[in-house]
């Protein structure tokens, strides 16, 4: 049976390698993959032929949700951004921090953190603040690259920040350990790893500007636009976000993307020119296709994996390396299960990982919270690279993914040895989880 | 016509062909229907929906048996299905429902407390759609289900569950999760409604003892074992003592934590009168590093990985090339019921729960799971019910 799954592990990397190398797109070149493994394993009725197509079909659903977040939550911006709302944001920052570096990077950071540590997901930052973001950083003299760089590294944070991170709660959920005691093992880190990252990306300015070249640079703002026009949208979003959190009991659950659909209402009716919302919509849903149809195919092929034992033979390997080579290979291990499964990695890898972990006398709050500052990282690598590709998008930097990948280099690193410590000290580090309780 | 129309055109059809299939299949797995037999002991059968009207006509609403004894006595209640990809505690409900005779106080059972979850899959996870097992009469199918209820059913999730009432933040998946919804409330989300059913049902019918049974993975330490607040604690204690003195089986006792709130083994105890235990037996389907998630891993739970990582100490139950099979595993969850119901009577003869005619471990392991069920074509229409 092993040999069998080893196989078919080597077909469904054959068929994505030949797929890319036909030139055919990442979304394609993964359903691919995904049929050609599901056809392998059936051989063996792993699965049977006649499930192939259900497989993929249910597969396909995976993350449907994270889908329409990412539909609703583009189109709002969208609208802020049609409205002006952007360029009305950046603008009045640049004009009151422009001098205080220090002041206005660490703005911005909590600006991108707040979004994903509320939501858990770091998508949500990059689609809620992202662009203005971006915008502010580059008048800052930062390249395009950097920004990218900047955002992706701090959405990443604010998705492991607390109040919600989701891995630990998968974690948390699938070790039946409660999901408290996590505030400060992963505010802190967070909080220093953060401003670590926006001066040591960000300090430098590496492009010429001076404040009234910068001013004069940006696009003009439409008449009658106001902070209050900007800033009611957001406060509905964050509003519903917090009121869920402090009614949870006397409001119904509508979802993010309803929470988004809302907000994006109100930024239709408080912008000061007339948007096309139809139009606006269309190329939005057209720009976010490749995502979306990434976001297919890899539940397609997560699917397939499981149902052939190919994700087993995956979670058996890692659990089985010797305790040290682990710590080592878990800044390898963490992040590609991340850009593979993207959260399934924490159920697939991270489950029997934190097991074992427990088993061996590590406190298992500890290196959750260790495991879940690594896993981010992952999102910036393929197939999925979703986190990565959306800070590309909203900073506008049109060269080679890998060249921004490169940049990130400095605190990825740090971010994965903080991590692999925590996991190894988390005993010595159980403190932060008593003092969080 | 230009290559890439006629390329364009055939994924259309391949995509929409593979669809229509795969979702009939889908469609046709959630409206499956399981034919339950009711046995001598069933008195009267209702709709967990009397105990909370908000789940009438919802998928969520289930039946709910009742085996009166002649003698007034004590009541148990047991729940199967809560996770519907842990099938030994569906299987065992069956046995007790099928063959119970109940001499004294009544025995109350809900095979398929989340209806929702089990008419639906766990996206990404490759599980099989259903599961037979082998009678004396045929096979018996069985819909596999999910962890959690359908979205069909609940949707959509929040960002994050806060728990009712004490407002701990858990996993958004978890507002669809049985386990974690206790005790529920009225008004709120689907699954907190079937919990809040059930809380209801326990203090209307002054339920002396609930069981909750499962299955957990070979390499989670709270496996093979029954969890228990510190109300049911000399309880599972004795039965866990006497199971491994009389019976040859381990079932160790855990205790339910304080501070990890929504699960049933915590909150019906602090909500009800009720004792409330939880019953694990091991099911390697459900460990991540397995082979094929396939129906024969799901019966008879042998798995290459696993047995590697037995030799290697990995894993929180013996294990060898026998596997772990569902025999053993429901054969466990009947023996544990049983003695909880005889050491609670020993020492509360009022409320004695008296059970006979369901097998022990050493039977179910002997004759199979299947030996138990009876023959859907030969029973009388009106004991036959579908869930």
């Amino acid at each position: 049976m092993q040999t069998q799954i080893f196989i078919t592990f080597l077909v469904i990397i054959a068929a994505y390698t030949i797929a890319k190398w036909r030139k055919l797109s990442v979304e394609i070149s993964m359903f691919l993959a995904a049929v050609a493994g599901g056809l392998f394993g059936a051989i063996t009725n792993t699965p049977r032929l006649s499930q192939l197509a259900r497989h993929l079909v249910e597969g396909s659903f995976t993350y449907l949700d994270v889908m329409l977040i990412f539909v609703t939550a583009t189109i709002f911006m969208a609208i802020i951004s049609e409205s002006g709302g952007v360029n009305y944001v950046v603008k009045n920052v640049i004009k009151y921090f422009y001098n205080k570096r220090l002041i206005v990077l660490l703005l911005l950071m909590l600006i991108t953190l707040v979004p994903g540590a509320l939501t858990g997901a770091g998508s949500v930052s990059l689609l809620v603040v992202g662009a203005p973001v971006a915008m502010a950083l580059g008048y800052l003299g930062i390249k395009r690259k950097k920004a990218a760089a900047i955002l992706f590294i701090v959405a990443g944070l604010s998705a492991a920040a607390p109040p919600v991170n989701i891995w630990a709660m998968i974690l948390s959920a699938g070790t039946a350990i409660p999901y408290v005691g996590f505030e400060l093992p992963l505010g802190i880190p967070v909080l220093i790893l953060g401003t670590f990252t926006v001066l040591v990306l960000g300090w430098k300015k590496e492009e010429k500007s001076d404040l009234e070249s910068a001013l004069k640079q940006m696009p003009d703002i439409p008449k009658g636009m106001k902070w209050w026009r900007v800033f009611i949208p957001f406060l509905v979003f964050f509003g519903l976000v917090a009121a869920l959190r402090v009614w949870p009991f006397s409001l119904p659950i509508i979802g993010l993307p309803l929470q988004f659909v809302i907000a994006a209402v109100f930024a239709l009716l408080l912008s000061p020119k007339k948007i096309n919302i139809l139009r606006l919509s269309r190329d939005t849903v057209k720009k976010l296709t490749p995502l979306l149809a990434t976001m297919i195919a890899v539940g397609m092929l997560q699917q397939i994996m499981t149902a052939t034992g190919v994700r087993g033979l995956i979670s058996y390997t890692v659990i089985s390396i010797p305790l040290v080579l682990l710590f080592i290979s878990l800044a390898v291990i963490i992040p590609v299960s991340e850009g593979v499964f993207t959260y399934g990695g924490a159920a697939i890898i991270g489950i029997p990982l934190v097991w074992y972990l427990d088993s061996i006398g590590l406190h298992a709050t500890m290196a959750i919270a260790g495991l879940s500052l690594i896993w981010p990282l992952g999102d910036g690598l393929p197939p999925t690279a979703l986190i990565g590709r959306l800070s590309v998008m909203v900073s506008e930097y049109k060269k080679s993914y890998w060249s921004f990948l490169k940049s990130t280099w400095l605190p990825w690193v740090v971010i994965t040895i903080v991590g692999i410590l925590m996991v190894v000290f988390s005993s010595q580090l159980d403190f932060l989880v008593k003092w969080s309780m | 016509m230009s290559r890439q129309i006629i390329y364009k055109s055939a994924m259309v059809l391949i995509i929409g062909a593979v669809t229509v299939i795969g979702g009939l299949q889908l469609y046709q797995h959630r409206h499956f229907q399981t034919p339950i037999i009711a046995g001598p002991g069933v008195t009267k059968i209702k709709k967990l929906s009397e105990y909370a009207p908000g789940l009438k006509g919802t998928m969520a609403d289930t039946n709910v048996f009742f085996l009166e004894g002649s003698e007034p006595g004590g009541k148990m209640l047991v729940i199967a299905s809560t996770h519907s990809n842990e099938p030994s505690a569906l299987l065992s409900s069956l046995i007790f429902l099928e063959n119970a005779a109940v001499e004294k106080g009544t025995l109350i059972i809900i095979p398929h407390f989340n209806n929702s979850g089990s008419r639906s899959t766990r996206q990404g996870d490759g599980y099989p759609l259903y599961f037979h097992i082998k009678t004396p009469w045929g096979n018996k199918k069985f819909r596999m289900g999910n962890r959690v209820a359908a979205p069909l059913d609940q949707w959509p999730d929040p960002d994050v569950y806060v728990h009712y009432p004490d407002k701990q933040l858990l996993s958004f998946l978890d507002v669809r999760n049985t386990n974690r919804t206790w005790p529920g409330r009225p008004n709120g989300a689907l699954m907190e409604k079937v919990t809040y059913a059930a809380m209801e049902l326990i203090r209307k019918e002054n339920v002396d003892l609930a069981i909750d049974i499962h299955g957990a993975e070979t390499m989670f330490p709270v496996t093979n074992c029954i969890v228990a607040p510190e109300k049911s604690m000399r309880i599972a204690t004795m039965t866990s003592l006497t199971l491994k003195a009389m019976e040859g089986f381990d079932n160790h006792v855990e205790p339910s934590p304080t501070g990890f709130r929504g699960l049933s083994h915590r909150e019906i105890g602090d909500f009800s009168e009720a004792l409330p235990f939880l019953l694990e037996a091991p099911i390697p389907f459900l460990d991540q590093p397995t082979g094929p998630k396939t129906e024969n891993l799901l019966l008879d739970g042998k798995d290459p990985f696993l047995l590697k990582l037995a030799q290697k100490g990995m894993l929180f139950v013996p294990y060898d090339e026998t596997g772990w099979p569902m025999a053993k595993r429901v054969g466990q969850h009947c023996s544990a019921v049983l003695e909880i119901a005889k050491q609670y009577s020993q020492k509360n003869q009022e409320r004695a729960v008296k059970i006979s005619n369901v097998p022990r471990y050493k039977e179910v392991v002997e004759n199979g799971v299947g030996f138990y069920y009876k023959d859907p074509s030969k029973a009388k229409k009106e004991n036959i019910f579908y869930n």
